[in-house]
């Protein structure tokens, strides 16, 4: 078979399979999802070559009518996103199987997860705007399902609900884009629609571009449709690590990067997206300094990540933003692992608050979680340093010095609030309950999960989370391997005319480097110095009262959206449950009935079981046939 | 023929309502299916004189054959009074109401 | 002519005098001279054998079933019909109805042209009794009646054969009903239903 078939519909026929025999399989579940994502990535490892050749690897479905071709396309771009897809994902199926060892759906679990991977492929693969289209619905659902994979939350419910509908928001933009686009071109495939882009109108193009970007910003949680994202926290641990971390939530990015043909011809639009970049960019990471959750500090870290890859490829520095995405998917993985990690052995505690001194008790989880936390805030020569330096920069470069700052003062702020996660975790007293203190597991616990499957896939991303920047190191001017790799895939924008002020790159890393050294002192100022981890106790709640109440509402967003949207909708739903449907639609079909009644009342007196009066009917009826051929008969 | 052909087909149907008005008017069921005789022979008289004006002997037969269903007809209608007498001591055609809805 | 108004007179008063009398009896009596002179208009258009037909089966055999039920029934001179006129008034609708119809009838046959008569008709031999050439006579009606009208003669035996059938069982002697047998059988209805109850009937 097609290697890019097999990579395509292999976790789809691991999805089947755990879906159909989930209660024979059992916890072998685990393994055969696992294993098919892994096979998956082998092969696509495989297509590394073909891929980057001229014209990447191309694999047609069907054709339905001219114009109409669906089709797989394997090209730089995609086949990063699928190798990070499967290779990641991967890891974290494998992760899986240890940390979701107790659970009784564990096959409907891997069914789920293997159903995601095969959504996400079917997104990125796609060489035509309806299969991305197709791909993008089937990822929200995957989302939904594991969101609310624990149903019987009624938090989880709630979170799934609320992560589809704002989805679906987004749909609505995005499926108006794809829409347009095919009326104007007559065609859907990606290369017919490039080639024509430069004949549709400015207006059309920027309404594609804000269609395409309101799909993009539901889906990646950008302001102001990121509220669904933190409240995604709810599903299992490898469920945020792998959807709302390392590729669902990049489908965004994804999808501005493939449209940057479009959007490159659309300067306006482009200033949006990069604006809304920063935006999210800066709101998550204030808001992350808030949270108590450890979860939801790595949520809003992810959202503010996402903001730096938007912003990169919305002032069209596309490598930089997808570079970014790139040393991302491992380090936020990895982080949201090790997080697992450490909420399994303390019996599902979530709350920084109750953790503490956790040093000397998972030595491996803390030396996980240090090596992501440097690597998200850029320490030098780390994977986060060459990708966040590159968009930085690139907002320099590209023309957009507000943004510049934005980005360095976010850097700064993320390393304040990376920091603070680890002082509470690691160090000081442990501040948790007594039971968890012992490790949580007692013999009733049934059966525990061998250690090395949760352990192996965090000592496996370790190494890439270190040394995954190196792709983009290049000495002078001589390109390097990311550039190579992308070719001429993104010499689309033609504005890089120069940094608008004239720093170079050198020194703009060591701006960087400064502002976020200054965070990470100030975090270790507030709860890393001996007598503040001793103090820690008091010190927590006096700051849990002490925290302001934009922060602690999220910049009140929900209640926004709660106010303007969900209670008229529920008003309308009351009045149109309470009133029109007993009174309208009820009344309508009653009446039917009614009329049917009345008339059957009346037509029974006809039936009089008379004969004499059949007769006069029947002579009546003759006169008026004879009448009418007496008439109009003889004119025949 | 000497007199003209619609003068026999107005005598047919003069004789052909009189049936018709007994059939509607009277209550005794022998009455009623002697003004359906009338209404046959009516026919039969439109049909001779037809017959007749065309020079064709088919109105004949067809004469011949609505006497015998007529005469069939007539029996069953009788059976069916004779039988319905027995039930009851009168028999009005008001009477034998069972079918109304 | 003067043969066909005469004949007229009498046939439209036999028709009108049948359907007004209170006793069937002299209903009959009255349908018995309607009959009589359809059999004289018959023999004035040339139609002899049916003319015969006419007096031998209509007036002597189909009156005489009237006769024979009449008498059979026991009321046959005094009112025969009991209960309330359920369609009182009806005869004025009545002829007026007939009337319309009538007139239409009337319009029709005046208007409507009757097309051209066949090659044959002036030719036709319309003579003396009995030749079988002769249009209307016995023999040109047997002819017509077995050979090209074969078919519709052989339905029509059926169909006598039908109403002899229907006859008997519906007027001869069937299943005695008795009125003990039937109210026994009605007992034993009830009491079976009464144990048995088989269907609950439930308001919802």
């Amino acid at each position: 078979m097609n290697g890019l078939l097999l990579v395509w519909l292999l976790p789809l026929g691991g999805a089947i399979l755990c879906w159909a025999f989930g209660p024979q399989l059992g916890r072998r579940a685990g393994a055969l999802g696992s294993a098919v994502v892994l096979v998956a990535f082998v092969r696509a490892c495989m297509l590394f070559g073909d891929a980057t050749g001229p014209t990447g690897v191309h694999q047609t479905l069907v054709t339905w009518v001219p114009g109409f071709t669906f089709g797989l396309w394997l090209d730089p771009l995609s086949l990063l996103w699928t190798l990070i897809i499967t290779g990641v994902g991967g890891l974290i199926h494998v992760y899986s199987i240890g940390y979701m060892w107790s659970d009784k759906a564990i096959a409907r679990f891997f069914a789920y997860m293997n159903f995601f991977v095969f959504a996400m492929l079917t997104l990125v693969l796609s060489d035509n705007i309806v299969g991305l289209l197709v791909g993008w619905g089937l990822v929200g659902l995957a989302s939904y399902f594991l969101i609310g994979f624990w149903f019987y939350k009624p938090a989880a419910v709630a979170a799934a609900k609320k992560a589809f509908v704002i989805n679906v928001f987004g749909d609505i933009g995005i499926m108006f884009a794809v829409f347009a686009l095919f009326a104007a071109t007559s065609s859907i495939s990606f290369s017919d629609i490039f080639a024509k882009a430069g004949t549709l109108s400015s207006g059309l193009l920027v309404a594609v571009c804000v269609g395409l970007f309101i799909g993009a910003a539901a889906k990646s949680a950008q302001v102001p449709l990121h509220t669904w994202l933190p409240d995604a926290m709810e599903g299992p641990t490898p469920v945020s690590a792998l959807i709302h971390a390392a590729t669902m939530v990049t489908a965004g990015v994804y999808l501005v990067a493939r449209f940057a043909p479009l959007y490159s011809l659309s300067p306006p639009v482009q200033e949006g997206v990069a604006v809304i970049g920063a935006l999210t960019m800066v709101m998550g990471a204030l808001l992350g300094v808030a949270q108590w959750d450890i979860k939801r500090i790595l949520a809003y870290s992810t959202m503010s990540q996402i903001g730096y890859m938007i912003m990169g490829v919305g002032v069209g520095a596309y490598q930089a933003g997808v570079l970014h995405f790139f040393t991302h998917a491992f380090f936020k993985a990895q982080l949201f692992l090790t997080a697992g990690l450490i909420i399994h052995a303390l019996h599902d505690e979530q709350d920084v608050r109750k953790m503490g001194g956790l040093f000397e008790r998972m030595p491996f989880a803390f030396w996980a979680m240090l090596i992501g936390t440097l690597a998200i805030i850029g320490f030098p020569y780390s994977s986060g340093y060459f990708s966040k330096d590159a968009v930085i920069y690139g907002a320099l470069q590209h023309g957009h010095p507000v943004l510049y700052i934005a980005g360095i003062l976010t850097a700064g702020l993320t390393a304040y609030y990376m920091f603070r996660m680890i002082f509470l975790t690691f160090f000081g007293p442990y501040r948790g309950d007594a039971d968890a203190a012992e490790g949580g597991h007692g013999a009733d616990h049934g059966g525990h999960a061998p250690s090395w499957l949760m352990q192996l896939p965090v000592a496996i991303l370790i190494v890439p989370t270190i040394f995954a920047g190196f792709v983009d190191f290049h000495s002078g001017d001589a390109p390097s391997r990311w550039q190579l790799f992308f070719g001429t895939l993104f010499n689309v924008s033609n504005n890089v005319a120069g940094p608008v002020w004239p720093i170079p790159q050198t020194a703009s890393s060591m701006i960087v480097l400064v502002v976020v050294a200054a965070g990470l002192y100030v975090a270790y100022l507030r709860y890393g110095t001996p007598a503040a981890q001793l103090a820690s106790v008091d010190r927590l709640i006096a700051e849990t009262k002490a925290m302001p109440l934009a922060l602690r509402r999220a910049f009140f967003f929900d209640d926004a959206i709660d106010f303007a949207i969900v209670k008229p909708a529920r008003l309308l739903g009351g009045a149109i449950s309470n009133f029109v449907d007993p009174h309208v639609i009820d009344a309508a079909v009653r009446d039917l009935v009614w009329i049917a009644g009345a008339l059957g009342v009346v037509f029974r007196k006809l039936q009089t079981g008379l004969v004499r009066g059949y007769a006069l009917t029947i002579v009546i009826g003759a006169a008026v046939f004879i009448a009418y051929f007496a008439l109009l008969g003889a004119a025949r | 023929m000497d007199v003209d052909i619609s003068n026999y087909v107005a005598l047919s149907a003069v004789m052909f309502f009189i049936g018709v008005t007994g059939v509607i008017v009277r209550r005794n069921p022998l009455i009623a299916l002697m003004a359906i005789e009338l209404m046959l022979n009516a026919a039969n008289l439109a049909l001779v004189a037809f017959a007749r004006a065309w020079v064709n002997n088919a109105g004949h037969i067809f004469v011949f054959l609505v006497i015998t269903v007529a005469a069939a007809e007539a029996a069953i209608g009788l059976a069916i009074v004779v039988a319905a007498f027995r039930r009851a001591k009168a028999v009005d055609v008001d009477e034998v109401a069972r079918l109304r809805g | 002519m003067i043969a066909f108004y005469c004949l007229a007179v009498v046939l439209i008063a036999s028709a009108v005098f049948t359907i007004s009398q209170k006793s069937p009896v002299y209903s009959v009596v009255g349908l018995l001279v309607n009959f009589i002179t359809l059999a004289a208009f018959y023999v004035t258009l040339d139609a002899e054998f049916l003319g015969v037909i006419q007096i031998v089966v209509y007036s002597g055999a189909i009156l005489m079933l009237f006769v024979f039920v009449i008498a059979l029934l026991s009321s046959g001179i005094g009112p025969f019909t009991e209960g309330p006129n359920r369609l009182p008034r009806v005869l004025l609708p009545a002829v007026l109805t007939t009337l319309i119809a009538f007139g239409f009838v009337a319009y029709g046959a005046l208007h409507a042209p009757m097309g051209a008569l066949p090659a044959h008709v002036a030719t036709s031999t319309l003579g003396p009794v009995g030749s079988a050439n002769v249009f209307g006579s016995t023999a040109d009606f047997g002819v017509a009646l077995f050979t090209t009208q074969l078919l519709p003669f052989e339905v029509t035996a059926f169909v006598l054969m039908v109403a002899v059938i229907g006859v008997v069982l519906i007027a001869g002697d069937a299943v005695p009903q008795t009125t003990r047998g039937s109210h026994a059988k009605r007992r034993k209805r009830r009491t079976v239903q009464e144990r048995e109850p088989i269907v609950k009937v439930s308001r919802s």
